[in-house]
């Protein structure tokens, strides 16, 4: 067998895409980690302390099959990112609020036009530009849509639906959004007031950091089928918009982050990593939480739904033309930080587990009851984002990956570099030149943001996006390039 | 720049510092006016008021009352649209703080990075011989 060491950990080779930290490693470990990665990307999974926290994440009580990491995994706090585990609710498992982060579903959403590229190109700018002062975003941006603290809780119950019923976008939308855009079990009361606070004034903007709105274009087509049934072609500009549940997300972490830091003592539980702490599901702090992250994620769909409506009116005012003339249609809308409850098989039987999903795609394949009508036949969407200057995936699920990885893919392309480290070796107008260069039009609110966010500061996600299809976890649809982007 | 009370640490995805100081004081202090440092610069005054806020937390062990001591001036900061540009600590010791933040409006600065909250991974908070030292990780 192969073996190679990053640290003391040791890695077996399952296949050229699989990898297995073994059980025996380190006493407490209730399964071994499981990576999906190629050679060339395990190199820079070397670099950093990601596996140690694959380690980590498997001690966690009730914790079934693996402890997983995509091809995109990194470093990250309690869980890595890309990290995904599943607890099983009967036998004792447990939901960690590090298993889902503070931006409790972060998450990813494409639009199609029915543009073309030489429609755009010449206004490209334009767009961009109005974007940017349409659509709130940097650092505690607020947004125009204020609501009183009786709206907020109906945010909490209803996601996306809260917008749609106030004209922002229609049902067509919420179908082709995770859980209809809201998760049942939400319970405002599990919210405290603080949380409320932060979340009043931030419906419909974008936030910061990673966070982004991009006009791409497709110019690969892998699988002409699927594009078919999505309706998706050469040439064809997209919209691609990644954000969270901003202030009432972090807060809603910090509070039951701290919460459990009791439950440990409480529950008797051992786990290396503070920031792991957890509570059994079973729990009145576990059920408590569950409830309260529900509210952040319905908030979090919510917020996209709105920024949705912001891009679709900046697209009708620069073209001129309603958004549903220009075919501005929802592909799918996905959460890539959550805690769901979900059947999966476990050694031939169907169990009720707790999937953590810490910077990870859910990944349904064909046929999956969770997913809309039209996309049963080839799988749910899965929409990976790259960095600003290179490609973005579709992709579908598959069976496989119900089948090993609780129905769960990548996220994006995965950190390579420090923020820090970006900070020191980049100069933002080089960086704004270069993407120019190529056809890229960035604004962005912090020139830190902008450097953080650099294409070199990511791994290729062309190689992140290669292992998950060739592992057969996600099958790919299309690709598309950037046109232009507003970072927050 | 006057980054000497506070050192960057790497890491990956987010930011990690490190705090010392001759007094738990001053490591509260510090680790606060760090957050301010990284979150925001100053641009002109042009709102005036200083604003004068309580913060008190306790914890079970000091590790625990650093994290709680800057996540609550993470959240404070938040949703009073303020950065701290002074603290005065009243009383500290490893279970408990007593604090005031003095906050200037966040309309007098120009924003850089959103730090999400401090976590407990990697935190480390001893004192070795006569220094206290600090070290953790913000997620941004």
């Amino acid at each position: 067998m192969y073996e190679k060491m990053t640290g003391n950990i040791p890695l077996e080779k399952i296949d050229d895409y699989r990898w297995c930290i073994p059980r025996s490693y380190k006493p407490g470990m209730r399964v071994p980690g499981l990576i999906y990665a190629d050679e060339k990307l395990l190199k820079d999974i070397y670099q950093d302390k990601a596996l140690e926290q694959v380690v980590n994440v498997a001690h966690l009580p009730g914790i079934v099959n693996n402890s997983l990491a995509m091809p995109d995994i990194h470093w990250g706090y309690g869980f890595p990112i890309g990290g995904v585990a599943a607890t099983d609710i009967d036998e004792g498992g447990v939901i960690s609020p590090g298993g889902v982060g503070f931006d409790i579903n972060c998450g990813v959403r494409l639009l199609k036009t029915n543009l073309e590229y030489d429609d755009v190109k010449g206004k490209i700018k334009d767009l961009i530009y109005r974007l940017f002062s349409d659509v709130p975003s940097g650092v505690g941006s607020e947004g125009d849509i204020s609501v009183s603290p009786k709206e907020e809780k109906e945010i909490l119950l209803k996601g996306a639906r809260w917008a749609v019923e106030k004209g922002f976008g229609t049902n067509d939308d919420l179908e082709c959004t995770e859980e209809n855009g809201a998760m049942s079990g939400a319970d405002p009361q599990a919210v405290s007031q603080r949380a409320l606070q932060r979340g009043k004034t931030q419906s419909g903007t974008l936030g910061s950091g990673n966070h982004f709105i991009e006009v791409q274009v497709i110019d690969q087509l892998y699988d002409r089928e699927a594009c078919d049934t999505l309706g998706l072609n050469l040439g064809q500009v997209m919209v691609e918009i990644h954000s969270g549940s901003r202030g009432l997300g972090y807060q809603v972490c910090e509070d039951y982050s701290r919460s459990m830091i009791g439950s440990l003592t409480k529950y008797n539980i051992n786990v290396p990593d503070r920031q792991l702490a957890c509570a059994p599901l079973t729990s009145s702090e576990g059920k408590a939480y569950l409830s309260a992250m529900k509210c952040a994620a319905n908030y979090a769909w919510c917020n996209r739904q709105c920024l949705m409506y912001l891009t679709r009116q900046v697209f009708e005012k620069v073209f001129g033309s309603s958004w549903q003339k220009l075919g501005m249609f929802l592909i799918y809308d996905v959460a890539h930080n959550i805690a769901k409850i979900e059947q999966h098989k476990v050694n031939g039987k169907q169990k009720n587990l707790c999937v953590h999903r810490k910077g990870a795609t859910r990944a349904f394949g064909p046929g999956h009851q969770a997913l809309p009508e039209k996309y049963k036949k080839i799988g749910q969407p899965v929409i990976i984002p790259g960095d600003m200057g290179r490609n973005s995936y579709l992709l579908v699920g598959t069976e496989k990956a119900m089948q090993e990885t609780f129905g769960s893919a990548c996220h994006g392309a995965g950190r390579l570099k420090s923020r820090t480290a970006a900070i020191r070796s980049i100069r933002p107008d080089m960086l704004l030149k270069e993407l120019e260069s190529k056809g890229i039009i960035v604004k962005a609110s912090g020139r830190n943001t902008l450097v953080e966010e650099a294409p070199a500061v990511y791994k290729d996600i062309n190689d992140v996006v290669g292992v998950v299809h060739n592992a057969g976890i996600s099958k790919r649809v299309c690709r598309m390039r950037p046109l232009g982007v507003i970072k927050g | 720049m006057k980054k000497a009370f506070y050192q960057f640490i790497e890491h990956t995805a987010d930011i990690g510092i490190r705090v010392k100081s001759s007094s738990l004081a001053g490591l509260f202090k510090c680790s606060g006016l760090a957050i301010a440092d990284i979150s925001a610069r100053k641009q002109k005054t042009h709102y005036h008021k200083k604003h004068r806020i309580v913060i008190r937390q306790k914890a079970a062990n000091v590790e625990e009352l650093f994290v709680n001591w800057l996540n609550e001036l993470l959240s404070v900061s938040a949703i009073e649209s303020l950065v701290f540009e002074d603290i005065q600590i009243n009383q500290v010791n490893e279970n408990f703080v007593d604090a005031i933040g003095i906050g200037s409006d966040l309309r007098n600065y120009k924003l850089n990075t959103e730090i999400k909250a401090a976590t407990y991974h990697q935190l480390k908070v001893k004192k070795t011989g006569l220094i206290w030292q600090a070290e953790v990780i913000f997620d941004v």
